[in-house]
């Protein structure tokens, strides 16, 4: 991914996440929260996208087989490289991979805003404030 | 039965009945220490056993495997000092188990004290019979944490947590010492086996012409001493008294303490027969009879008294078992071995008495007691014989096991020779005169003399009920009957100890009467001197005192709470900066680590480069691409500076949304598809919290700490944003991804066209089992949080 433009709006979207999560506020908090993690998926599925990829979906009857996959070999260690290797470049397609990873994490993003969002309001609920300073005054 | 099979039986039965205990206590109740005693007969049993063999000179080996991959088995090896040590741990254990039915009352825990008892037997049975080095490192320290819990039984009291924390600091820290000591037995020896070093010449010799020699002798020393509470080590026996007196007689007197003792006699066949040997056990074993022996005077608690008494006759047989030279290696041994099964014996029952006089009299105070005689004759009776024992007076058993400490001082110091051929029976002579001065003081200060009539001793003192008295009873039996017939005991027990250890041990010849002998003559000079200062004793403890409260920092336990004291202060100041209770020290510092995290490498992956951003970055982008970018800024920069939380959260929707059509120009329709479903979930959730919170939470932003915050976020934007464009550069060798595979395999192997579902569901399919129980975590949290609510009237949410 070579996109500059795309690189700078999500670190500047990393950055005011973080900002809102040093907030003391417990809801702007996790506002934060849903802003960095967007952040993070779209880092994560923008770092396996090539130029040229098409989308990761085969055409009916399409096969891929070039046989070019996965001859692990030993004489790669001694190269420092630890891990499958191709010949060639491989770019056809974008990488799925990046994509099932980050499908999974906006669902679980999904499960753990609820709860903390929960957690936030029963918090409310107890002590009758938001603020993450003032409920550490009041534990004590 | 199989004498092999009966020994594994006997180590871990107590391990398997501990647990039933709670259970048996339904049925047996207050009764449910005579099923724990039961137990210890049956291991008491078992072990028996083993005796023919022994004495035929044949000990019992076997080996199970245990950790093949880390060459470590389970190998037990029952020889007669083994068993020797199993009948103490378990007789003392059936003797104590039902004393304690008598002594425990029925409003405490049982079960558990029970539990830990057998699980402290168990343990000791298993340093007992282990064969290798590790083994026995696992079972020691199963007793220290096992004494640990039964000094501190008493959980409530500041006393028992103080004797229980410094008893496990100093025993198991030893054991550390100890374990140090057992690798460098293997790095000289090559094994962890125990009998295996001991029965080989060759291997014996490579232990001793190793450089490690001297330090493995001194680590594992510094095991046996802390155990056996030797040396500066002694500090946390006294203390360990907060325990139950049962307890204090079974662990702290008559078992656990001579584990230490035992690892001696067990490593004297490996490690003696040096100089090295010689000073280091028997100086340390010297110097601690006399300072314990003479540190007891100034005590006032009968169990005080006893505790500096183990100490110091656990000193008998340290400076016994260090008797040794080249040619007579084992030369204190048999003596040694003798006096371990003696000290029990006496030193057990004079615990069971302080335990039924602290019972009946309600206090353990020796100037508020005194005159019992007349209303406890058959605890007088009991407590006199066993003190006699300790003392040294014919016909006891005592006394036989100290005329060969005496004789084999004298044969030391004449093989030492020089000035050693004196000092060697004068400080066994000195150590036998404060053992007769403490022993006299704790007859006369709880039976003789008027009967103080203080507040806390009732005025009629009852004698001791059958279940306690009888266990005393039967020790005080074995303290004759060993004093009179020292053959059963020298046969059975002591000899094949003895010869199993000692190689060319002689046959012993034990008589009660062997005529006007050296050590003979030394006896009557204890008894005279002894009875000639115990005139100066209450002067000697008041001198003690004088002196101590003069200078408290002439004392091991002084430095013990200084150590102890400090850790404790630093450690709370280091956390305390450390963990200050707020969370935003925490999450600022965790930004700012990672930021450093990943921005070092960077710059030094860039030095040659001489930029932190690469050469060549692509500006390029079409015209709505750069109008999506900019919404998206819009609406997160909407949602972190709008102050009320509904337009906020609109903003965030909204950024979601625009995710979702950044998805699609990635590549990624799976993704934007999902993101639109979960936004529009999250959403909803977020709607339905902040309805029913109050719109808006006035939070004092000052300047300053805007802009730090500010400066911190721009710092790990920047990180981001360096790293990014960096990613591409290829910093590391550039390797094709995994995700080739799974192109290639999608359609053969599974069938699917749709290569991330695939992954999810299928390649990965355990990831996403991971995933649904995520979820369905977070939903049944949800609703325990909304269940949780006191008092519950409110209708919750559905989410």
């Amino acid at each position: 991914m070579n996109n500059t433009l795309l690189a700078l709006t999500i670190s500047l979207l990393f950055g005011m996440g973080t900002f809102l999560i040093l907030r003391r506020d417990i809801m702007k908090v996790i506002i934060g929260f849903g802003i960095v993690s967007h952040a993070v998926n779209l880092y994560i599925v923008a770092s396996g996208v090539f130029s040229e990829g098409k989308v990761p979906i085969l055409e009916h009857g399409e096969h891929v087989n070039q046989g070019l996959v996965y001859n692990d070999n030993l004489a790669n260690l001694a190269a420092g490289i630890v891990g499958p290797t191709t010949t060639a470049p491989y770019t056809e397609f974008v990488d799925p991979l990046v994509q099932a990873l980050v499908l999974t994490a906006i669902v679980i993003g999904l499960a753990t805003t609820a709860f903390i969002l929960t957690l936030a309001y029963r918090i409310y609920e107890e002590y009758g404030t938001t603020d993450v300073q003032e409920l550490r005054r009041l534990w004590g | 039965m199989d004498p092999s099979n009966a020994i594994v039986i006997a180590v871990f039965l107590p391990f398997i009945v501990t647990w039933t205990l709670p259970l048996l206590y339904k049925v047996f109740k207050q009764r449910i220490g005579w099923i724990a005693a039961a137990i210890a007969f049956t291991c008491f049993a078992l072990v028996a056993q083993v005796v023919p063999y022994t004495m035929a000179g044949t000990p019992i080996k076997d080996s199970w495997l245990w950790l093949p991959s880390a060459g470590l088995s389970f190998d037990i090896y029952g020889d007669g000092m083994a068993v020797l040590l199993a009948l103490i741990v378990t007789g003392v254990g059936v003797i104590i188990m039902s004393y304690s039915t008598g002594y425990m009352s029925t409003k405490e825990d049982l079960p558990r004290y029970y539990q830990w008892l057998l699980l402290f037997m168990g343990a000791m049975l298993g340093v007992a019979f282990t064969d290798n080095t590790i083994q026995m490192f696992v079972f020691w320290e199963l007793t220290s944490i096992t004494s640990f819990m039964l000094i501190g039984y008493w959980r409530e009291r500041p006393e028992s947590i103080y004797g229980a924390t410094k008893a496990l600091l100093v025993t198991a820290g030893g054991g550390l010492f100890m374990f140090a000591g057992f690798l460098l037995l293997r790095i000289a020896s090559g094994t962890y086996g125990i009998s295996e070093v001991a029965g080989s010449s060759e291997l014996l010799a490579n232990v001793h012409d190793s450089e490690l020699y001297v330090a493995t002798l001194i680590l594992i020393f510094i095991g046996a001493a802390s155990k056996s509470a030797q040396g500066p080590f002694y500090i946390w026996l006294p203390n360990a008294m907060e325990a139950p007196t049962p307890v204090s007689a079974f662990l702290h007197s008559a078992t656990m303490v001579k584990a230490g003792v035992y690892l001696v006699a067990r490593m004297h066949p490996i490690l003696s027969g040096t100089p090295e040997w010689l000073i280091l056990v028997s100086g340390t074993g010297m110097f601690t009879m006399v300072m314990a022996g003479f540190l007891a005077f100034r005590q006032t608690d009968i169990k005080a008294i006893l505790a500096y008494s183990t100490i110091s006759q656990l000193a008998y047989l340290m400076t016994m078992y260090g008797y040794s030279t080249a040619e007579h290696p084992g030369l204190g041994f048999a003596a040694a071995t003798f006096h371990l099964l003696n000290h029990s014996t006496f030193k057990a029952t004079l615990f069971l008495v302080a335990g039924i006089v602290a019972h009946e009299a309600a206090t353990r105070d020796i100037r508020k007691l005194g005159g019992l005689r007349k209303e406890m004759p058959k605890t007088f009776i009991v407590a006199v014989i066993a003190a006699a024992s300790m003392a040294g007076v014919p016909p006891l058993n005592g006394f036989l096991s100290k005329e060969m400490f005496y004789e084999t001082s004298l044969e030391i110091g004449h093989l030492v020779g020089g000035p050693w051929a004196l000092i060697f029976p004068v400080v066994a002579v000195m150590g036998g005169v404060f053992t007769l001065m403490y022993s006299i003081k704790l007859i006369d200060g709880i039976f003789l003399g008027e009967r103080t009539h203080d507040h806390d001793v009732p005025h009629h003192v009852h004698d001791a009920p059958l279940v306690m008295l009888a266990p005393a009873v039967f020790l005080v039996g074995l303290i004759i009957f060993f004093g009179l017939y020292p053959k059963f005991p020298i046969e059975t027990l002591i000899q094949p100890a003895y010869s199993g250890l000692v190689p060319g041990a002689e046959h012993l010849h034990i008589k009660l009467w062997h005529g006007i002998t050296t050590p003979f003559l030394m006896t009557v000079a204890t008894f005279a001197t002894g009875i000639i200062l115990y005139r100066f004793y209450n002067g000697i403890a008041a001198w003690q005192n004088s002196f101590s409260a003069r200078f408290p920092w002439i004392s091991v336990n002084y430095y013990y709470d200084w150590t102890v004291n400090n850790a404790r202060d630093v450690t709370h100041k280091i956390s305390a900066v450390f963990q200050p209770g707020p969370i935003g020290p925490y999450i600022k510092a965790s930004l700012l680590f990672m930021f450093f995290l990943a921005m070092v490498p960077l710059f030094y992956f860039h030095i040659p480069a001489g930029s932190i951003l690469p050469a060549g970055m692509n500006f390029n982008a079409q015209p709505y691409e750069i109008v999506l970018y900019a919404l998206m800024l819009v609406s997160a920069l909407g949602a972190m500076i709008i102050p009320r939380y509904l337009p906020a959260v609109i903003s965030l929707s909204a950024l979601g949304f625009l995710v979702s059509l950044l998805y699609m120009y990635l590549k990624a329709p799976d993704l934007a598809m999902t993101q639109v479903c979960v936004e529009t979930l999250s959403t909803i959730v977020f709607i339905l919290v902040i309805m029913k919170m109050p719109q808006k939470f006035k939070e004092p932003m000052p300047m300053g700490k805007v802009m730090v915050n500010l400066l911190i976020s721009g710092a790990v934007g920047f990180a981001v944003f360096a790293i990014m464009v960096n990613a591409n550069v290829g910093m590391l060798g550039s390797f094709e991804s995994f995700s080739q595979y799974f192109i290639e395999k999608s359609m053969a192997m599974t069938g699917g066209l749709n290569v991330v579902n695939v992954i999810v569901v299928d390649f990965r399919g355990y990831d996403t089992i991971g995933e649904i129980s995520v979820l369905s975590l977070a939903a049944l949290g949800v609703y325990n949080l909304i269940l949780s609510r006191a008092g519950g009237a409110e209708g919750g949410e559905d989410e």
